[in-house]
């Protein structure tokens, strides 16, 4: 009963106030009304009756404050006194509130969006099965040496897979070019992942004869064939092949990639010894046995290495997967993102560092203005713990609208984050703003709201108590918190200057990069990926005279000016490589064929690209008729094969063939591989070949998924769509994909680096203005605190120059300090910057010169206000003041 | 009559349950029944009061109700509950036990002890 009519009580206190409220008024009324009667009635006048009355009743005020006290409703009343407070104290400065809301949310923001970044890219388990128990191997195998692997290896059930193959499904409707990944058969046990439906692949099913086989992607399956579950079971076309439909992954099922349509096994076959020992060396993945750890993995992997070159049919360079290691399977998938995300992190982490540096100084110049207010509330008998808790709660509130925003800002910063980064980046669809990360806001949120408010309460009400009624040492409070304000400007200048400084080297190597010469021209350049069925080029000639076709029907369109093919078009993310035998020139005993990156081209490929040919000839028509044995070298292969004389004349031939050919010109060197290196290193030199049947790739076949480029003034949706009808019009079997203009694929090429230039830009951009305002924030609290004493000099006959050295000072005080702490971290923390940046040192002086200059100069910036405002200081009035 | 007495800290709740115990009365009328009863011996802070009546209502010793005051007005009226009636009973009891026990003491003469 007790218990219910306290509940009563404080429901009726808390949330009925205004009813409550009213009572105690009108109870309080009658009681003072009934006493003057009385006093009336004894013959008192009644005006004189109610003045007394009041008299006699007390404080009307302070007997209502107790009641509610009384009600209980005091807990829940102190919070919502301290908030309505709070937000009065707040809307009553709006200049102080904004900014501190906004630097807050700004810092708050940019971390929920790039923690959402590193949450679903490296910190959400993976999507299968155990996933604890499932590595990676740091090496790459052929199928033989993975097949050895699967067989010996105790410890780990191993699976291998190869992306990057392209496959034509054709035979219903519009040919399409998949995406496709090789898989060895307990490639889906392994990752513990079932199809939706149907089967996995069954062990066995990776050897040549028996893999006619295919699992499609649940999108695949959906878009292209209505989702219609009958699937299972019937046969699709693919390269030419039919392939038995045999299930479909769910639609969360995306590894290697989200790119991935179709699934293939394997076609294990030891009797064909070049691609079973020397085609595609792909990736492994493993799941650690039960019982096995995965140090033991390793050190059984690491026995494993040491055996396995033995089984080549050749001999295996001594550096071929000499650093081979197992890793769990979430860090080795996105070992390349990792660092770039981390980069990111470590910069927004700066960000909010700075943020917090900010509104900190700001609570703590305004706690030091409210000195007085606090001094009065605690002279009338509020208690210190009472204090803090106002200001806390001041704190928090701040934090909370900042961190509001901040989600909201995070929301829209994740769409712009997810639109800026490569569109490969793994897992990068599986990242959005959840609860996690609303936790981690919130959490945010609180401790920086706590982290600022705390130290200003402390400081403010300790200062008040002794301080601040007493005017004439009111200089006094200033001393004490100036050394933390000035620390923590300092602190915000140096953070800044590390940002500018890493966005700075981003910019130049982000230039530098751009000012690549790739060594042809993009401009007024269509690609296309015009790729006829690896059955359809098993008959070459058959297939050279499709394309031969298609580019006479091309140049017969007006406005084109040359078409040619390639194999490997530059930047466009394909390798094609060959070992090549250089006459005369013996290969050591013991030491592998040079690795040539073959361009397979028709003769015009040059004049669209316009590549200028060194020396000797460019290919011709006369070249393109038949088998004509000659080859083109690069001028940085010349240098390195014919040191000192002209390849020109001298003979190559690749590994296997009989015939040589001949060198017959050198051509300037292009960027085929990215836009820092011609080539990867692992390739040592270019050569370029007519298309023809003898220019055959590592397989024996001829390259068949080749390129189209056109250069032509037609308008590009026009020629998309010639280049589209004239394809479909000569084999309506044959997909064209991916059609874009070369400057296309030139900008994607570096989509990389434009990306984490931007974002760190942006980065450095938020922390200038932040560190802007925080500077401006503590000059100004100076000047307003030292009026007076600028009057006194300026009436002592002090010159506006000096007043301006005074505030100068200061500025450029936390500017020094600040700005060398910053170049000296740089020096430090850039280092881990250097994989991100081309042809900038990460301690390049000319960035770390103008990242000094340029904060020195924001800092200027942040003085001319409080400066102007000082040496307006008019003494009479600066003196009166106070 | 001729002197008044300061309350003795925490009797005013006791004085209150006592006067309401007496039959429904508002604020006014608790304070001018305890003066009433102690012929004005007693010196209430008339502001002292509604802040004992609230914390007794909030304790559930006693319930208020609005009704009309003999002049017309409207005024709360306060009752005691079955809680605030042992209540009162287990407080009148402390009372003189202690008043007993400190009558003794204070009546004790050197020859007793």
């Amino acid at each position: 009963m007790t218990f219910w009519s306290r509940l009563r009580s404080w429901w009726n206190a808390t949330l009925r106030r205004s009813r409550m409220e009213s009572e105690m008024d009108g109870e309080l009324r009658f009681h003072i009304e009934a006493y003057a009667d009385d006093l009336a009635r004894s013959g008192v006048s009644r005006e004189e009756a109610m003045r007394r009355a009041r008299i006699d009743f007390g404080g009307i005020e302070r007997v209502k404050e107790e009641g509610r006290e009384a009600r209980g409703a005091k807990i829940i009343e102190t919070l919502l006194q301290d908030l309505r407070y709070g937000a009065r104290v707040l809307r009553k400065s709006p200049g102080f509130t904004i900014v501190a809301v906004l630097t807050l949310s700004l810092g708050i923001g940019a971390n929920t969006a790039i923690f959402s970044l590193v949450d679903g890219i490296l910190l959400r388990p993976l999507p299968f099965a155990a996933p604890q128990s499932l590595v990676s191997i740091t090496g790459t195998f052929p199928k033989g040496g993975f097949v050895a692997m699967r067989e010996q290896v105790q410890s780990l059930d191993t699976a291998a897979y190869f992306e990057g193959h392209e496959f034509n499904l054709t035979g219903r409707g519009d040919p399409l070019r998949l995406s496709g990944v090789l898989v060895s058969a307990e490639f889906f046990s392994v990752l513990g992942a079932r199809p939706e439906l149907g089967r996995a692949f069954y062990p066995g099913e990776d050897t040549a004869g028996s893999d006619n086989y295919v699992i499609l992607s649940h999108s695949l399956w959906e878009q292209r064939f209505g989702a219609d579950p009958s699937i299972l079971g019937h046969s699709i076309e693919l390269e030419g092949v039919s392939r038995e439909v045999v299930g479909v992954m769910p639609a969360e099922f995306t590894f290697p990639s989200a790119k991935t349509e179709v699934w293939l096994p394997l076609d294990n076959d030891p009797r064909d010894t070049v691609a079973y020992w020397g085609g595609d060396f792909m990736p492994i993945i493993g799941r650690l046995r039960p019982g096995s750890a995965i140090s033991r993995a390793r050190a059984e992997i690491r026995m494993f290495q040491s055996r396995v070159p033995k089984l080549f049919p050749w001999p295996m360079p001594a550096d071929w997967n000499a650093d081979i290691s197992v890793v769990e399977l979430r860090n080795g998938m996105v070992a390349d993102v990792r660092s770039r995300l981390f980069l990111l992190l470590g910069a927004v982490g700066l960000i909010l560092l700075i943020a917090c540096v900010n509104v900190a100084n700001l609570a703590l110049s305004r706690a030091a203005t409210r000195e007085k207010e606090i001094a009065i509330r605690t002279a009338m008998g509020a208690e210190r713990g009472r204090v803090v808790r106002q200001l806390l709660t001041e704190s928090v509130l701040l934090a909370l609208l900042g961190g509001l925003l901040g989600i909201f800002l995070a929301t829209q910063g994740l769409h712009l984050l997810k639109a800026a980064l490569p569109a490969d980046t793994p897992r990068l669809a599986d990242t959005h703003i959840d609860w996690r990360v609303l936790a981690f806001t919130g959490g945010l949120a609180v401790l920086t709201g706590l982290l600022f408010g705390l130290a200003p309460a402390l400081y403010s009400s300790r200062a008040a108590l002794s301080q601040s009624l007493n005017a004439a040492t009111r200089g006094a409070g200033v001393s004490v918190s100036h050394r933390l304000r000035s620390a923590l400007a300092i602190a915000e200048v140096a953070f800044a200057v590390l940002l500018v400084i890493a966005a700075g080297l981003l910019i130049r190597s982000f230039v530098a990069l751009s000012h690549v010469d790739p060594g042809f021209r993009a401009e007024r350049v269509l690609t296309a990926r015009v790729t006829p069925n690896q059955e359809f080029c098993s008959d070459p000639s058959r297939c050279i005279s499709f394309y031969r076709e298609l580019l006479g029907r091309l140049q017969a369109v007006p406005a084109v000016h040359a078409v040619a093919v390639v194999n490997t078009l530059p930047l466009g993310g394909r390798v094609a490589k060959r070992s090549l035998e250089i006459e005369n020139e013996a290969v050591p005993p013991g030491e592998a064929m040079p690795l040539f990156w073959m361009d397979v081209v028709t003769p015009d490929y040059l004049r669209v690209m316009k590549i200028p040919v060194v020396a000797g000839r460019g290919f011709t028509s006369a070249d393109d008729s038949g088998n004509a044995r000659v080859a083109l070298v690069t001028a940085s292969t010349a240098r390195r094969f014919w040191p000192g004389r002209s390849p020109i004349g001298t003979h190559v031939r690749l590994s296997g063939d009989t015939d040589w050919r001949t060198v017959v010109g050198i051509v300037s060197d292009v960027r085929a591989y990215d836009l820092q290196k011609n080539i990867p290193d692992w390739i040592n030199g270019t050569i370029y070949f007519p298309y023809a049947a003898n220019a055959t790739l590592e397989g024996g076949r001829i390259p068949s998924d080749m390129t189209v480029v056109i250069q032509s003034s037609l308008e590009e949706s026009q020629l998309q769509s010639v280049l589209r009808r004239t394809v479909a019009g000569l084999n309506p079997e044959v997909p064209a994909s991916e059609v874009k203009p070369m400057r296309a694929v030139v900008s994607e090429s570096v989509s990389t680096p434009a990306s984490t230039t931007v974002l760190f830009v942006a980065f450095a951009a938020l922390a200038l203005v932040l560190g802007l305002i925080g500077i401006y924030g503590v000059l100004s609290y100076l000047v307003s605190k030292r009026t007076r004493e600028i009057g006194i000099r300026l009436a002592l006959g002090a010159q506006r120059r000096d007043v301006l050295w005074l505030v100068m000072k200061e500025g450029a005080k936390f500017s020094l300090f600040g700005i060398s702490l910053g170049l000296a971290s740089a020096l430090g923390i850039t280092r881990l910057l250097a994989s991100e940046l081309y042809g900038v040192s990460p301690a390049d002086p000319a960035t770390f010169l103008a990242a000094a200059v340029l904060m020195a100069s924001v800092t200027l910036l942040a003085c001319y206000i409080p400066t102007r405002r000082a040496m307006r200081v008019d003494p009479i009035l600066a003196l009166r003041h106070q | 009559m001729d002197k008044q007495l300061d309350l003795l800290q925490g009797t005013l709740d006791m004085l209150i349950l006592k006067a309401v115990s007496l039959g429904p009365l508002h604020g006014y009328g608790i304070l001018l029944r305890i003066q009433q009863i102690s012929k004005d011996r007693l010196e209430i802070q008339q502001g002292s009061l509604y802040p004992a009546l609230y914390r007794l209502e909030h304790q559930g010793w006693i319930a208020s109700e609005w009704g009309e005051s003999e002049n017309k007005r409207k005024a709360k009226y306060y009752t005691l509950t079955g809680a605030g009636k042992r209540r009162l009973q287990a407080e009148t009891d402390n009372w003189n036990s202690m008043a007993d026990v400190i009558a003794g003491i204070l009546g004790t003469k050197p020859e007793e002890v």
